[in-house]
Order: C-alpha cells, then structure tokens, then sequence
C-alpha cells in the first residue's frame, strides 16, 4: 500500500513538473522558434508542421489531439492556412483553453496586415485564401510585429512570467533590428529583379523588396501545371530576363527546372521555414540563408 | 356721423386685413424656412446611406459554415440486380445498387457555435426520394478533458463507423458492415461521453448510451407476429425492449513512430435485438446482441504529399435469443437462436502523389455459427470480398473513382452466385472546407 502511495505521488510529482512551464502548441516552426526564443525555459513548445512539408496540407493526426489537450495556449499562422486540420483537432482536444476566443488561442495572422486579398472569391479561382495571402512571416521586416504579439500573449497567460518575457523579447528585437538593417540594404540590392516562383509563397519578401513576380509555376494555386501551361510560361517569359524560378523544397521540382533551363533563369530552391532546408535551424538562418540563395 | 363711422369700419377693416397679411407673410415664411429644412434633409434621408434604417436587423454576420458535398455514380453489375440475392445467417436485402446512373447523396453540413459552451453540427442527406437527417448533434467545448455529445450521430464504434462516405478509400462499405449493421451503420440517437486522458499518448475512452435503432443488429419496436402464415391465428407480441436500448464502449490509442502514425482500439456495443423479417424473408429474431471490434490503422507518410496507409477492423457479433418462422404448414415456429458470427476487412492505399491513389481491399467472413435449438446450421463461411479502386483528385474538393469488386458473398436461393462489380464514382464539395481525414 505504502509502495502505491509513493508511486502515485511520484506520477502526480511528474505531471506538476510538466505543468510549472506554460504548454504551447505552435502551427510551425518559425512560429515555434519565436515562442522559444520569448519563453525561453518557461514555456514547452510542441510544432504540428515540418518545414519540409507544405504548410497547407497538416494531417490531424490523433497523436496531435493528445498535445493539445493538454496545452495552455495555441498559436496559428491563419489567413485559412491550417483550416484543413487545425479545427478538427480542437474539436477533439477537450480543452477549453485553446478553443478560438478563449484566452488560449491566438492568430497571428490578426497582428499584420496581409496582402493579395482578393475582392471576390470562388474556389474557380484555386485553393485561394479569402483573408489575403497567408505567407506574412516570410517578410523579416513583419518579425518584430509578430514577435510582439507572441510577447504580449505569452504575458496574458503567464503574467507571473510577463518581465522575463518582455526582457527576452528585448535581447531578440535587438539582435534582429540589427539583422534587418542588414537585410534592407543587401535585399534591396535585388530591387527590379524578375522571378517565376511555384507558389505565392515569397509574395511579401518580393513585394517589400522591389522583385518582380512574372509567373507562377502553379496556373492557380494549388493546381498543378500541365504541359502546355509549362509551354506558356515559357514563350511569355523568355524575353524577360528572369532571374530565377524559385520553388520550395515539397515542390515538384521537374518542371520548374525545365522552365528555368528553357529562359536562361537560375532554378532555386528556397526554404519557407525552420527545417526545410539543412543548416536553417533559426530565423536568422532563414533569411540569410534565402539571401545567399537570391544573390548567386 | 355715419361717414366717421364708415371710414372707421374701413380703416379697421383694412387694420385688420393687414394684420393678418402680416401674420400670413411671417407664417408663410417660416413655413417656407422649415419646408427647406426639410428638404434638405429629405434630399439628404433619400441619398445618405448612413440614415437609411434598411438591413438593421440583419444577422448575416452569424452565418454558420455551409457546404454541399454530392456523389453520383455509374454502376454495373454482371447480373440484373433485382434478383434476391441474400447471404445466409444475415438477412441483408437488395445488397447492389442500381445499375446504371445513381444520385447516391447530397449531404448538406451545416455547422457552427451554438455560444460558447457549444458546437452545433447537421448533417443532411437528400437523395431523391427523401430527405434524412443523418446527424444533428451538440458537443461540449468548455469541459475540460470530457467531451458530451448529444443528438443524432455516427457512433464512434470502430473505425469506418463514424466517418462520413465520402470519406471512405472505396465507393462501397465494407461487407462486415453491411451484413452486420447496413451501410447505414450505427447511426442513432443518444449520447456520447468521451474522455481524453491527460497523457502524451492519445488514449479516447468514451460511451454511449443510445436508442438502438439499427434493426440490422438492435432494433426497439415491438414485434406482432401471426401464429399463422394466413393469418388466421393469433396475434403474438414480442414486446419492445426498454429505450434506450443500445450501450456502446470505446477505447483508442494513437502513437507516431517517426513517419509512422498508428491509430488502434477496441470497441463493442450491446443491446436488445428485434428484428422482424417475417413478411419477407420468414425470420424474425427477438433476445440480445453483442458486437466486438478490434480496430487498427497504420499511415506511413512518405512526404507532403505521399502515404501509404493499412487498415483493418475486426466484427464479432453473438447473439441469443427466439427465432420465428413459419413451417411448410404455415405454423408459426419458435427456435432458440444462438449464433456467433464474425468477420474482418483489410485495405491498402498508396497515394501515389498529390492527386492519385490507387487501393485493394480484402473482405472475409471467418464465422458464421448459426445454431437453432442447439442444432448448428452449418451456414456457409467461404464468403468475401475484393475491390480494388483508383482515383483522382484534381484537388481536395473533387474526386473520380474507378472501382472493381468480386462479390463472392451473395446467394440466389442455395447458390452462391458471383458477383462483378464495376462502380465509376464522383464526388463534389461546395462551400465551407472540410477536414483533412486521418
């Protein structure tokens, strides 16, 4: 009996453990590595998504309910990103915490302003996202907008904690203004620069610099091309002087290498978040790592 | 004296008349002044949208998420499909559909927050010749690890059991479910409590408590049954069970191994059964069910885009109870019925990129232990199944299916009889998205 005791106290012991630090639940991992760099050892951050795959198709797994049963806080990219799993999976999770308008939910996507938001919607059109293009953390410059937001969540929740986190974001936004300037001026560099991407993926890194974005690889998005549309592409930009056709490491990479190789433009493969590529395990490796890549 | 007096009245005549000249201009203008007020404001009411009082009480804020998903098929058969065709131990009726171009449903879910303690979902399927109400239920959203669900919904009995058919690999529902429970499946009215524990590990326990419509299995009417095939006798009556007569358990777990996702559990479900087939096919069966399922799922993603996924459900039903039938004399008999069937399906799919997937699915029944009044009927096992499907997905809100199936389940009265089975499928979704399914 005394054996049972002590043991049941050691599980309870355990649990308390894990429940001294805030349990958040992230979409990906730009999102993740934010959270950690605020939260530091204060905050237990589990990613749903890769940034080896497309951001767009999550499976809601049932092992991901698990993690947000038990979580305190969930953070989304939105813009209709995660609408094809995040909604199932809090309709299962039995947490009222994290259910949209409680204290433990927050879309980013709220805290900046989005992009290509189309007027009319029809579904004609493509997998298309009524809020705007939802790929805003692909801006360095929407960072320290997003990096608040996560700030002033993590302190609501956790206002015992809310100077750590303030001070955290601080050293962060310090570090990354600096960075910024430096991005600015070399980013900049590439001002006038034409590009076929696969995706709308870097609209907002291409639309804050100056790069023009001639064609999509995608005829709408999410449709595949066809190879007559490969055609297309080809007759209308082979006069453009193209710099490069930009695709994401979860593309098809064939026929943007045929475009590329067909109008003289550079094929490359940029990563879109933390993971997708080796040697981009932060944010800043992120955007260094896209500039070395732009700038071959 | 009477020209004073004249001039007097027509001085004060005119007095007067100029008095109210006056009166009438100052009057005449100020109606004048507000008439322009007016008209301005007028002017102003007619254009200005902001003083319009149109659409004040408009709500369309608060529309819930709609969407139609739609799904129409071509089906062939090697055989007329109105001969009987039956499997024995199992009572199940007109087993093909139509030949030729069906409108199989068009399911209307409608969903949305009741407030902030509940969701609300509906789900409606109309095919032409009526419109069913397939699930409208609430679920909690402010319980902390406990889930209430109430109203009309799929049970979460096994795996398939839930899901919606357009989420289902294949055009057809396994054969375990259509002899045990119709492709209906268990679809009843009641309540379900699920816990989901506190772990790392997804563990989902839950019960039911329902009314034990499916009359395939269950069934809750009282059953009146002639003592004569003519009618000529009496009127027996099998009383209905007490309501709500159907209790189901579940308990599931999921775990990741790298790229792998398991999904696994066991189900049952038990209740009274009266089941009242004697018109059409001389059975009836009154006493209690019990169904067993051992559930298991294996998805390996292979990338974005690529999985291979396994799937198997495993059904055991025992029942025990009085069987009726009329014998060559047109009297009415009763048995003692003791059967103990079962039998399981086991699907692969590959998707072999984004748009393309290709299945095989193996049905078997592994028992079919039917014993009357002790005497074990020696009914037929050799009984199962084959489909193999592709399709196409041009994107995640349509879908063409080719399906080939060997029906080798079926009998026309002592044969069994093969049966070739070729389904082209599509399906169509409208309006709000749907989930990615597991």
């Amino acid at each position: 009996m005394k054996l049972y005791r002590s043991i049941l106290i050691f599980i309870f012991i355990i649990f308390s453990i894990t429940f001294a630090k805030v349990k958040v639940v992230v979409s990906y991992p730009w999102i993740g590595y934010l959270v950690n760099e605020i939260g530091k050892d204060k905050v237990d951050v589990f990613i749903l998504g890769k940034g080896t795959e497309d951001p767009h198709f999550i499976v809601p797994k049932p092992s991901y309910i698990a993690k947000l049963r038990n979580a305190d806080l969930l953070i989304i990219q939105g813009a209709s990103l995660e609408i094809g799993f995040i909604p199932a999976l809090i309709s299962q999770a039995n947490n009222p915490k994290i259910q949209p308008g409680n204290n433990g939910f927050l879309d980013l996507s709220k805290t900046v302003d989005l992009i290509e938001k189309p007027e009319k919607v029809s579904r004609a059109m493509g997998d298309v996202h009524p809020d705007g293009n939802p790929h805003y953390n692909l801006d360095p410059n929407n960072i320290p907008i997003l990096a608040n937001a996560i700030e002033m969540k993590l302190s609501q929740v956790d206002n015992s904690n809310s100077s750590f986190y303030k001070s955290n974001l601080q050293i962060f936004l310090s570090k990354w203004n600096e960075k910024l300037k430096y991005w600015n001026e070399e980013f900049g560099k590439l001002r006038g620069s034409k590009v076929i991407e696969y995706h709308k993926k870097y609209d907002y890194l291409f639309t804050r610099y100056g790069i023009e974005i001639v064609e999509t690889i995608e005829p709408l998005p999410g449709i595949p091309p066809t190879a007559k549309y490969i055609q297309e592409i080809i007759s209308n930009s082979k006069s453009l002087n193209v710099k490069y056709v930009i695709v994401d490491v979860y593309n098809d990479k064939k026929a943007a290498q045929y475009v590329a190789q067909s109008i003289g433009a550079k094929f490359v493969v940029l990563p879109q978040d933390i993971g997708a590529l080796p040697n981009v395990n932060d944010l800043f490796q992120l955007f260094d790592t896209i500039l070395n890549l732009l700038t071959k | 004296m009477r020209k004073q007096k004249i001039t007097l009245k027509i001085i004060l005549i005119n007095f007067i008349c100029f008095l109210l000249f006056v009166m009438f201009l100052s009057f005449a203008e100020e109606n004048i002044q507000e008439k322009f007020k007016d008209r301005n404001l007028s002017i102003r009411q007619k254009y200005d949208d902001n003083l319009k009082s149109y659409g004040v009480f408009n709500q369309s804020a608060f529309l819930p998420n709609i969407s139609v998903i739609t799904d129409f098929s071509f089906n062939n058969y090697n055989i007329n499909e109105n001969s009987n065709l039956f499997t024995p131990g199992f009572y199940n009726q007109n087993p093909l559909n139509t030949k030729g171009f069906n409108l199989n449903y068009s399911e209307l879910n409608i969903n949305a927050s009741v407030d902030p303690y509940f969701d609300l979902y509906f789900v409606s399927s109309f095919n032409e010749n009526n419109v069913e109400i397939e699930e409208a239920y609430a679920v909690t959203r402010s319980l902390s690890g406990f889930q209430l669900k109430i109203g009309k919904f799929r049970s979460s009995f096994g795996r398939i059991n839930s899901q919606h058919e357009h989420v289902w690999d294949f055009a057809t529902p396994p054969m375990i479910y259509e002899l045990f429970l119709t492709d209906e499946m268990l679809n009843e009215k009641g309540i379900q409590i699920n816990y989901l524990f506190p772990s790392n590990i997804y563990i989902l326990s839950g019960i039911e408590l329902l009314q034990g419509d499916n009359e395939m299995s269950f069934g809750n009417s009282s059953i009146s049954i002639n003592t004569r095939l003519d009618g000529t006798g009496q009127d027996i009556l099998i009383k209905s069970p007490t309501k709500p007569n159907l209790f189901v358990g579940f308990v599931k777990t999921s775990f990741d191994v790298g790229n792998l996702s398991v999904l696994t559990g066991f189900s049952f479900a038990t209740g009274q059964s009266r089941f009242d087939k004697i018109q059409d096919q001389n059975f009836a069966f009154s006493g209690k069910t019990k169904l067993y399922n051992f559930e298991l799922t294996a998805k390996y993603f292979i990338d974005s885009y690529r999985y291979i996924s396994f799937q198997t459900e495993y059904i055991q039903r025992s029942r025990k109870g009085n069987s009726y039938e009329y014998d060559n004399l047109g009297d009415l008999v009763t048995n003692q019925y003791d059967s103990n069937q079962s039998g399981f399906y086991s699907q692969i799919v590959y998707r072999f990129n984004k748009q393309w997937r290709i299945g095989l699915q193996y049905n078997k029944i592994t028992n079919n232990s039917v014993k009357i009044n002790g005497l074990n009927q020696s009914l037929p096992v050799n009984l199962d199944a084959n489909y193999l499907m592709l399709d196409f997905n041009p994107t995640e809100f349509s879908r063409i299916r080719i399906q080939y199936g060997n029906k080798d389940y079926l009998f026309e009265n002592t044969n069994k009889k093969r049966i070739n089975e070729f389904i082209l499928q599509f399906n169509f979704a409208i309006g709000s998205h749907g989930a990615h399914p597991f």
